[in-house]
């Protein structure tokens, strides 16, 4: 493929997220199968109470840690978790792409914006949530 | 409720969401809030990290269709998120210090006012294409795209400015709240910038699923992101989105335009209900 053909940017841009939301669904789905299986017949009250003292505010596991573990285990609300986890890593994969796409059409201006774009992204997702007096 | 019953009626929901979403480049979380809030009885807050999730799928699940048969500028789109995201993280600053509810009204009253000259639109085709000049043409912000029937649409945006600065006030309310900035994305490219209407759609599409990234961590670190609410509305989006993209693909300016028009004037009597203190 080359690079330098504008349309090579359109096409590659759409597999990323064209797999990334495959994958993403595919982990999801096998997450809520292992759910239907164990528990389809469950109350829901339990698992949506939202408790505004504690965080995290639900019952679930949200931590590295956590999900590891549940994913050894083939647990279904961590698989659930990865899937997410996949799912919004699928935009951030198509702005660092972008990046070098740009770079392969030697567009400078546009590696430049691309490049803004995605540490602003970067600090809003990973960052601004501990940094003191954001989010109220 | 069981939680078969509770994930199948929200998985029909969001295939529903997603079909719109992805045809009106605001993704879906006008139909999955109100529905988790009120028909389910979910938190407020459980539905905000739902919508989070449910924007991110419409977005990344529709735009692998519309990038590839080009009616999503990449271009507008990348220079474009440069105010959403940097808006994002002005609106999380904000969070603290703002009163909510006010900003809501601001907002929900702003998308009354930009109704009426998107419904004076209505029956626009394509539109004028003004010369590339300036700012755009540094920028490099035309592009064009195949209409159903063939013919192909060339066209020019104008006053990137200004879209500059409709898209910064949608980062700050996606920042602020973690919905509503979609819609002064469209209203951005559609009454600023002057593109046709399915470019403003499928580019606000397209840059949304960054917005909502970009307020992402803060609600999983929070536990918001419940596993038990996003399952099926993840996997109902992505087949609503596949599904909206190919009906926007057949569809005329026009048509997607009055669709536009009607989630528009719901999203603003949302907003001003939630600011009044009716959450739906």
């Amino acid at each position: 493929m080359n690079l330098k053909d504008p349309d090579s940017m359109n096409l590659i841009i759409g597999n990323v997220l064209r797999y990334g939301v495959l994958i993403s669904g595919i982990v999801i789905l096998t997450g809520v199968l292992r759910l239907a299986a164990s528990s389809s017949y469950s109350d829901t009250s339990s698992f949506l109470t939202y408790n505004p003292n504690t965080i995290p505010h639900s019952i679930f596991d949200y931590s590295l840690n956590g999900l590891l573990r549940g994913l050894a285990a083939f647990n279904p609300y961590s698989l659930i978790e990865l899937g997410v986890i996949l799912l919004i890593a699928t935009p951030v994969s198509r702005v660092s792409i972008s990046v070098f796409l740009f770079a392969a059409e030697r567009d400078r201006l546009y590696i430049v914006i691309t490049a803004v774009v995605l540490c602003l992204l970067l600090f809003s997702m990973l960052v601004t949530p501990f940094i003191p007096g954001f989010h109220a | 409720m069981l939680l078969l019953e509770f994930t199948l009626i929200l998985f029909l929901v969001s295939i529903f969401a997603g079909v719109f979403g992805s045809i009106v480049g605001l993704g879906g979380g006008v139909v999955i809030i109100p529905v988790l809030t009120l028909l389910l009885g979910v938190d407020i807050h459980f539905a905000i990290g739902a919508s989070i999730v449910a924007i991110i799928g419409t977005s990344s699940g529709a735009a692998s269709t519309y990038v590839k048969d080009k009616v999503t500028n990449i271009r507008v789109g990348m220079f474009l998120e440069l105010a959403s995201t940097s808006g994002a993280i002005v609106g999380a600053a904000l969070a603290s210090y703002a009163n909510s509810p006010a900003l809501e009204l601001i907002f929900g009253v702003i998308l009354i006012f930009t109704l009426v000259p998107t419904v004076m639109k209505i029956g626009e085709d394509v539109p004028k294409s003004p010369d590339l000049k300036g700012l755009s043409r540094r920028l490099r912000l035309t592009g064009s795209y195949s209409e159903p029937n063939g013919s192909v649409v060339q066209y020019n945006a104008t006053k990137p400015a200004a879209g500059l600065v409709g898209t910064a006030a949608a980062g700050v309310l996606s920042g602020l709240l973690g919905i509503g900035g979609g819609a002064f994305k469209v209203i951005s490219m559609d009454l600023a910038m002057k593109l046709p209407m399915k470019v403003s759609t499928t580019t606000s599409n397209f840059m949304i699923g960054v917005t909502a990234a970009a307020s992402a961590g803060i609600y999983y670190a929070r536990g918001d992101v419940n596993p038990i609410i996003v399952a099926p509305v993840a996997l109902g989006i992505l087949i609503g989105a596949f599904i909206g993209a190919r009906i926007l693909l057949r569809s005329r300016n026009p048509t997607v335009r009055k669709v536009f028009a009607i989630v528009l004037a719901v999203t603003a009597v949302q907003m001003i209900l939630s600011a009044l203190g009716v959450t739906i």
